[in-house]
């Protein structure tokens, strides 16, 4: 047995001394090493063949690429600590929901100057992303460098449609159109008096009571006195999403479809219209494959609504400001939202913000679903982007984790019955004005 | 720890050199990390600036917080229904599963199983067997013309339902715990109660369970113990919801350290949860010499 | 002999029953390691793989094991969690014969303590462990994940001083007449009484280090190093799961903890039969 403990224990000292050896790299002279952190795990081979490619025609740099998962925090955490330590990678992803109390803890580089120094940049990139960054962040600089743009749209089962002799889903619509077509697209198929196939569903999740919120020209938040004050718009959505249920019985309650995940309900035909981001589309030409036709368009405009304002958020990478290389860094950082990366790099659905790749033919893809509809993505390119983003707002929205609680959890109960809009009012605006005065 | 010691049968020295490893790994690795989320808890920290010293601010707020004592009793819900679940069924399989019969070690992989899986599938699968419409459970209650309730969306059932699930997937770990404990109980007393006439109940109350006494306190303060770590299954199944009908302490302070930014708060809850945990521990040893004395 | 008949057919529809209860969702996942994406969440629900015993029913299993290097990482979740949980037992029963057996000063203080350490979440400390590793110069490395697994096995020691306790006495003492020495006592007279409860404490701690997501994610960053739990990260971002290879690669991972159970689980057996021809 004790030779058995020795054995173990000189194990343990080889091998400390080989993974310290590997964890020491020294900083040389000569080329600079830039440090890219990235949160997508299932891309670390793609970006190894990137910088392969960059690292050819850019003798001088070396890239280092860390991917980390964002599962249980962990790529945040690490970033935060390396902040914390000023010590931030070169270049890095960093979320919309984060970029506003990064940018105001001065730990996003200002990039304006090196945007001035590239007049071609908005002849390549979609000069609409930025701004809708610098408005995430509200700050009056530009904190970071969009390289992709997630729009929340409408899909919709065509064979449902068809079936029902409707015409389909277009730009133009409102919410009764909206409204009429749900109703009829609601059907009991073997009249066992439960419905088989309904309108619509949608629940608390940002990216669906949002979607409807700001198409009906919705605020959420007073950003000069940093608190909660949903305008009548925004509660005028919430009621109609509530009364897709309650009144006119044309969508599922969130709690009646618990047993399946959200993100399965279109493509097993539960449902005929499905609002969430534009990214589905990958989602669903996966899952659906040939099972039936479906499309995209944008999410009907409400009664106090605009046409062409969308809501979504843009992709980032932020730069270090503690860097000394941030030339190189900002080099590096158009090549990988830019030419170095194809679409192949996106989830169709999300749109680049490299105009190239948004322009080829190979982005609407006649070869397979939705078709022509992919052109929605490019036409968003030009469209007016409106978030609801501030500091805190994973917690007061109620997202990831969160996601039973908060707006989302308030929302949800709405929409289950158990309560009204005018009911949780109050009590939801205390508390999410209880978060918000943490911050601001 | 009850011991009699006749004479010096080791030096001074030799409990310090056989405890020292693990001294060494308490101190470095436990205790410091520990001491500093005390210090942290007095501040307000979201891990990209320095932390800023506050008091008791993060205490009071805490204390002030409705949802905090709401959580506070779900946890103490949990705790309640896991351990009980846990040690009655983790003995009932463990006393299954010591009979001999052929292919047991089958049986009992078989039965460890649900342990090893991971909470993702059973999260999924549960739900799908416990969702309202397209649930399996629902589509059987519906044949015999019974309305299933929404086990898991219902505010008052949630809890419930969740523990269940967490006993179901636990039961096979504490199953093993007293099968060790079993295992080691010698045959003599087994056979010497045999021929005694002791009838299988008898030998199960008078015989099996107080020879059980040191395993059962061992897994009991285990069971409570993991009674507050159930974190993995929340996240899969409920997300703390309906109305935070599930949400617990644990919970709490994931979403507070690593969604919220606040990790000073966090860690308060995390004491709140430490000193809950320590107190009932605390009583399980006071409590221990009225009933688990080792036998002698 | 009848009644005895009659009980055993009751343990075994009770045993067949538990087994039944306990081993679905695993089966269901391996079922949906051969299903195509679709088929996982379809309505009406589908038991029966539709890629068994038909073209591309390895598919999952090929582009886990090829594109994203499953190999690789089951065999770094398996020498980590060896080395930590054989760390454990050896070192749990050296601290919990002195706590069982011997009497020192602060001997209930630290075992307070330890006992402390064992009902905190990992949540609780991992932001001040975390930072103290990087104080140590360990991170990216297995040692975080070894090391403190290996010295500060709260769970292991407060197992076998339920086990050393329940151990009669009159061992000790006739060790002691013999003139064994405290180690060899603990080697030769103790341990080997308490297999089984080594086996256990392997089989647990191992499971533990396998099962461990949190503390990889945060030490580990180099891919090779990256273990079974972190392949698993792989199959999903922040906008999309793929449930299909995630379900496969809990399957795969899954695998070796059952070779790992049924391995320790001789040793469970196989006390009791020594101790039976002893007794």
């Amino acid at each position: 047995m004790r030779k058995l403990l020795v054995i173990a224990l000189m194990t343990i000292l080889a091998f400390s001394a080989f993974a310290q050896g590997a964890s020491e790299k020294k900083a040389e002279e000569g080329p600079i090493t830039l440090e890219w952190w990235t949160w997508d795990t299932g891309m670390i081979e793609q970006n190894q063949s990137i910088i392969a490619q960059y690292e050819a025609t850019h003798p001088n740099v070396k890239i280092n690429n860390t991917v980390i998962a964002t599962d249980g925090g962990a790529y945040k955490t690490q970033l935060s600590v390396l902040a914390q330590q000023k010590a931030l990678p070169n270049v890095f992803m960093l979320s919309s929901g984060d970029i506003e109390e990064w940018a105001s803890n001065g730990l996003c580089r200002k990039l304006d100057d090196l945007v001035a120094s590239d007049p071609d940049i908005y002849k390549k990139f979609y000069e609409s992303m930025f701004t809708s960054l610098k408005d995430v962040a509200k700050t009056d600089y530009l904190p970071g460098f969009p390289f992709a743009y997630v729009s929340c749209d409408l899909f919709y089962n065509k064979d449902a449609f068809d079936a029902a002799g409707l015409e389909y889903p277009n730009e133009n619509w409102t919410w009764d159109d909206f409204l009429a077509a749900a109703k009829a697209l609601t059907i009991d198929k073997n009249g066992d008096g439960e419905i088989d196939q309904w309108g619509y569903y949608g629940y608390g999740r940002y990216a669906e009571a949002q979607a409807w919120i700001f198409a009906n020209g919705g605020v959420l938040t007073n950003n000069t006195t940093h608190t909660f004050e949903p305008n009548q718009n925004a509660l005028d959505a919430i009621q109609f999403m509530s009364d897709l249920v309650n009144v006119y019985k044309v969508a599922p309650s969130p709690k009646d479809m618990s047993a399946i995940k959200y993100k399965t309900i279109f493509p097993n035909q539960i449902v005929a219209m499905f609002v969430d981001g534009g990214w589905f589309a990958d989602d669903f030409r996966k899952n659906i494959g040939d099972k039936f036709q479906w499309g995209i368009t944008r999410v009907p405009v409400g009664p106090n609504g605009q046409a062409k304002v969308t809501y979504g958020w843009p992709d980032s990478y932020v730069i270090s400001p503690f860097t000394e290389h941030a030339q190189a860094a900002w080099e590096f950082t158009k090549y990988i939202a830019g030419e170095g990366i194809g679409l192949d790099q996106f989830m169709a659905g999300k749109m680049p913000a490299y105009k190239a790749l948004v322009e080829s033919d190979a982005f609407v893809d006649m070869t397979q679903q939705p078709y022509g509809d992919m052109q929605l993505f490019r036409d968003h390119a030009s469209d007016t982007f409106v978030t609801s983003y501030t500091q805190g707002w994973s917690e007061w929205v109620g997202y990831g984790a969160a996601e039973s609680m908060g707006l989302n959890g308030a929302i949800d109960s709405i929409l289950n019955g158990e309560t009204t809009l005018a009911e949780v009012l109050p009590s939801l605006t205390e508390s999410i004005n209880k978060i918000l005065s943490r911050y601001y | 720890m009850a011991e009699k010691q006749k004479f010096k049968w080791h030096s001074w020295a030799t409990p310090w050199v056989l405890i020292f490893p693990t001294l060494v790994g308490l101190v470095v690795f436990r205790l410091i990390p520990i001491v500093s989320s005390l210090v942290l808890s007095f501040t307000k920290w979201n891990l990209i600036t320095d932390p800023k010293f506050l008091g008791l601010k993060n205490y009071v707020d805490l204390f002030t917080d409705p949802d905090f004592w709401k959580i506070l009793g779900n946890t103490l819900k949990i705790t309640v229904g896991y351990v009980a679940g846990s040690m009655v069924f983790g003995l009932l399989l463990a006393l299954l599963v010591n009979n001999k019969i052929r292919g047991m070690n089958f049986f009992r992989a078989a039965i460890y199983m649900p342990v090893i899986t991971s909470s993702v599938a059973v999260g999924i699968v549960w739900t799908r067997i416990l969702g309202p419409k397209y649930g399996i459970l629902d589509f059987l209650l519906k044949k015999i013309g019974i309305t299933a309730p929404y086990w898991l969306q219902d505010p008052k059932l949630a809890l419930w339902t969740l523990t269940f699930v967490q006993v179901w997937k636990m039961a096979g770990y504490y199953m093993i715990l007293f099968l060790a404990g079993l295992q080691s109980i010698s045959h003599e007393v087994i056979e010497a109660s045999i021929v005694d006439g002791a009838t299988p109940t008898q030998r199960l109350f008078r015989v099996t369970i107080p020879m059980l006494a040191p395993t059962s306190f061992f897994v009991l303060t285990v069971a409570i113990m993991d009674a507050f770590k159930n974190f993995e299954l929340i996240y899969a199944m409920t997300m703390g919801g309906p109305q935070n009908a599930t949400n617990t302490l644990v919970y709490s302070v994931y979403l507070n350290a690593f969604s919220y930014n606040r990790v000073g708060y966090a860690e308060s809850i995390a004491w709140v949860l430490m000193v809950v945990v320590g107190a009932l521990t605390i009583l399980n040893f006071f409590i221990k010499k009225y009933w688990a004395q080792p036998l002698e | 002999m009848v009644e005895r008949r009659v009980s055993k057919v009751i343990v075994i529809f009770f045993i067949i029953l538990a087994v039944a209860v306990s081993i679905f969702p695993f089966i269901w996942m391996l079922a949906n390691s051969f299903m195509s994406e679709d088929q996982i969440f379809a309505l009406p629900l589908k038991f029966w793989p539709d890629k068994l015993f038909k073209k591309g029913m390895w598919d999952n299993y090929v582009e886990a094991f090829s594109n994203f290097s499953f190999g690789r990482y089951t065999w770094n979740s398996f020498f980590v969690s060896f080395l930590a949980a054989l760390g454990q037992i050896i070192v749990c029963p050296m601290a919990a014969f002195a706590f069982a057996k011997m009497r020192f000063h602060g001997r209930r203080a630290i075992y307070t303590l330890l006992l402390m350490t064992l009902m905190i979440p990992v949540q609780v400390i991992i932001i001040p462990e975390y930072y103290l590793m990087m104080k140590l110069g360990w991170l990216n490395s297995y040692l975080p994940l070894i090391i403190p697994s290996f010295l500060a096995g709260a769970f292991g020691t407060f197992m076998f001083i339920s086990v050393f306790e329940a151990i009669p006495s009159v061992l000790l003492d006739a060790a002691v007449i013999d003139g064994a020495s405290a180690y060899k006592i603990l080697w030769r007279v103790y341990f080997p009484q308490a297999t089984a409860s080594v086996a256990t404490l392997f089989i647990i701690a191992f499971m533990n280090n396998w099962n461990d997501l949190l503390r990889p994610l945060l030490y580990v960053i180099k891919p090779s190093l990256f273990t079974v739990t972190m392949g698993l990260t792989r199959f999903q971002n922040q906008y999309t799961t793929k449930w299909g290879l995630v379900l496969t690669g809990s399957v795969i991972s899954v695998l070796p903890l059952i070779i790992v159970y049924i391995f320790c689980q001789r040793y469970i057996i196989e006390n009791q039969m020594s101790s039976g021809v002893k007794g």
